[in-house]
């Protein structure tokens, strides 16, 4: 245990001299922490969708911001409305960008248009019909969403006007606000969706980027000629296992200063950001330790099956090659369990829970979103751990098998055929 | 202290790489590994120090079962690499440590080895600063870091320059007067020559040759002369020594000036000196007992198959 916790030394100072990975997590942590804080400096109000900094309406008292507006820069549209619905000031309201032109006919509105007078225009047949105008329609062209509320608008002030009825009674009852008080009894699907979705990704990343460097660590030992004085210093097993705990650590060091600053940062600012990020960064204990349960096991896991890929190759440029296999896996538990992330509780996701290459994800998806029994919780937890184990072990079997293996990448179904005749 | 290798067998798939071989060597004594590449020494170093399990055969210290983690033993493999962005301390403590040494020692006794090679401003830079000679010499005090008891160098002198390799002659020659055990492969068997009282030559995985050196030069010798006549070549001497001396000697080679030959059974030295003073037209420059170089033997073992 001595030289396990020698050669995990070593290969956590690896990362810390490792000048960019100190650089990246510093910066990140301070640049990500220091977002966090925006809110107090800048408005943000109008980005952020909330109160707490108005919009503020220009100085000249005209009422809209858009009044500010050059008159060159205002939108020219034009209209054609005999019944006489709309007059200029409702139109404002609702296009407060635009610039409204009446005519008189359909003919004066499409040479209007052709002539680039105006954009497009509008012809108001009755309360219910009108006709849009335009020389060539923008994807981003939204005038019809705007007018079609006025028409409604219009729609309602000439039933109102027909049956007797009180305009203004008539909109207060019609758009009285409906109060609804939730009750939740298990889980907030809809809240918990976007931090699931969030640490899905986060344990996915930290996988394949943190695996990645521990597969080239193993394949640097080997293409640098040290492997061959290390493996007869030290048992191999001891060699792979100090790798990936030291990778474990940096993993969730870099992860968990950066997370932090961002957590931190947002319980500081919560309140200049409205709130409006708790769907991300406010997350339940529970998910938080099915995280790190299920989150480190899966890294775990994957980490012991990336060193012994790194094993297989004998220079660094190849560790992508050799572990082509085990990205494949992960690549599909994460579009499966993405895929899936509506529907918790389904037989996929339940299967996934439990299956050890695909636990660590999908179980903390069940926690936050579905419903789990705490055995499935435990027998899960153990089946992963017990895996863990077996990957390590067999890891530890591929990397000596592979230690002095030098040329051509080995292929996995070789080294595994190799390891059994070596047997 | 003895170890002993005793009819080490290795195949890797159909192919035999080592068939049987055997040797031993003891405390304060070099054993030098000869053979052509290829031969089998590398594996035979390998599977001694447990990189490849052996199929058969076993190696015993002071008559018990050998486990190179449980001795300490400064390995310098023939593929040799450190870690090039690591200090030049930071790494010799670090495998110092791995064979089970103290921190506090695995410092000092880096300090030493460092001091012992002329390399001590550079305990803090960076491996990959230093240059190549520098490298060789990091490399062969962290081979010896762990203050070891048995010394294995798998071609320690390839890619030495002369003045690395004047440190490495006399840093193996401090080891066998330390009482060490010293074992190491070489095709450069001046080196061999110089610090090896036992030799063992590997011919494609079977050991051809083996003993004490002194031993195998003089038996190696048994009944051979040097001749050679004043401003005479050696091929008029071969020619004057078949004509002439043919029914009492057989010619066993030549070098630049002289001629070897070994006695028959029946021919003592004074009756060939007799017969070359009568018939010989020339002066003799030498006649005297024939002692072979290990170069010699070996490429009288090993060679005539190149």
């Amino acid at each position: 245990m001595k030289k396990l916790f020698t050669v995990f030394q070593f290969e956590v100072m690896s990362y810390i001299k490792n000048k960019s990975f100190m650089i990246t997590t510093i910066l990140l942590a301070v640049l990500l922490g220091a977002a966090t804080f925006l809110p107090r400096v800048f408005d943000m109000s109008e980005l952020l969708g909330i109160d707490n900094v108005s919009e503020e309406k220009p100085e000249d008292g005209s009422g809209e911001p858009g009044e500010s507006l050059d008159e060159k820069e205002k939108t020219k549209l034009g209209i054609v409305d005999a019944s006489g619905y709309f007059q200029e000031e409702m139109l404002k309201e609702a296009f407060w960008d635009a610039e409204f032109q009446f005519m008189d006919s359909v003919d004066a509105l499409e040479k209007a248009i052709e002539g680039e007078e105006v954009e497009a225009g509008f012809h108001v047949i009755d309360d219910l019909h009108y006709e849009y105008y335009v020389l060539n329609k923008s994807i981003m062209d939204e005038n019809q969403y705007v007018f079609n509320s006025l028409m409604s608008l219009v729609h309602k002030q000439v039933y109102c006007a027909e049956n007797g009825l009180d305009f203004a009674t008539f909109m207060e009852e019609y758009e009285a606000d409906v109060n609804c008080e939730e009750k939740i009894l298990g889980k907030d699907g809809e809240q918990n969706y976007w931090y699931c979705y969030a640490l899905v990704m986060v344990v996915f990343i930290m996988i394949v980027m943190y695996g990645v460097m521990i597969a080239t660590s193993v394949t640097t030992e080997k293409s640098n000629r040290a492997i061959e004085v290390l493996v007869t210093s030290i048992d191999s097993a001891y060699l792979l296992f100090g790798k990936v705990f030291a990778g474990a650590v940096a993993a969730v060091v870099q992860v968990g200063l950066i997370l932090g600053a961002v957590l931190i940062g947002y319980s500081v600012n919560h309140v200049y950001w409205g709130d409006k990020l708790d769907m991300v960064l406010n997350i339940p204990s529970s998910v938080l330790i099915g995280f790190a349960v299920f989150g480190i096991g899966g890294f775990l896991f994957y980490a012991f099956l990336y060193g012994a890929m790194g094993a297989l190759a004998s220079k660094t440029e190849d560790v992508n090659k050799t572990s082509g296999a085990v990205q494949m896996v992960i690549m599909i538990v994460y579009f499966v369990v993405m895929f899936q992330l509506q529907n918790p509780d389904g037989i996929i996701m339940k299967v996934c829970s439990f299956l050890p290459f695909s636990s660590y994800t999908a179980m903390f998806v069940r926690i936050g979103m579905g419903s789990v029994a705490f055995w499935e919780l435990a027998v899960s937890a153990v089946l992963l751990y017990i895996s863990i184990f077996f990957s390590g072990w067999l890891a530890a079997k591929i990397y000596r098998m592979g230690t002095l293996r030098y040329g051509n990448p080995i292929s996995i179904t070789k080294a595994l055929k190799d390891m059994k005749n070596a047997e | 202290m003895k170890l002993e290798i005793k009819d080490i067998k290795k195949s890797f798939g159909d192919k035999e790489i080592l068939k049987g071989i055997s040797f031993s060597v003891e405390s304060g004594k070099a054993l030098g590994l000869l053979g052509r590449n290829g031969a089998g020494k590398t594996t035979t170093i390998r599977v001694l120090m447990d990189v490849f399990h052996a199929n058969s055969g076993e190696i015993l210290l002071d008559g018990k079962k050998f486990q190179p983690r449980k001795v300490q033993i400064g390995y310098l493999p023939e593929e040799r690499g450190l870690y090039p962005k690591r200090t030049v301390m930071e790494q010799m403590v670090y495998l110092a440590r791995l064979r089970g040494v103290a921190k506090q020692q695995a410092v000092g006794n880096a300090k030493k080895w460092l001091d012992r090679m002329g390399m001590s401003e550079y305990q803090t830079v960076l491996l990959e600063k230093l240059s190549k000679g520098n490298q060789q010499k990091v490399q062969l005090a962290s081979t010896l870091v762990c203050d070891p008891e048995i010394v294995i160098l798998d071609e320690p002198f390839s890619g030495l320059d002369p003045v690395n390799s004047q440190i490495l002659q006399e840093v193996v020659r401090e080891l066998i007067a330390d009482g060490k055990i010293v074992i190491f492969s070489s095709h450069q068997m001046s080196y061999v020559e110089e610090f090896c009282e036992e030799v063992v030559i590997i011919n494609h995985g079977e050991v051809v040759l083996s003993g004490n050196l002194d031993e195998i030069k003089r038996e190696f010798g048994k009944d051979q002369l040097v001749l050679s006549g004043v401003e005479l070549t050696a091929q008029e001497t071969e020619t004057f020594v078949k004509e002439e001396l043919g029914s009492m000697v057989e010619v066993t080679g030549t070098t630049k000036d002289d001629v070897i030959v070994r006695l028959n059974e029946r021919t003592g030295r004074k009756e060939l000196l007799k017969k070359i003073v009568e018939a010989a037209q020339f002066d003799v420059e030498h006649f005297e007992t024939y002692k072979p170089s290990l170069n010699d033997i070996f490429v009288a073992k090993v060679g005539e198959e190149a």
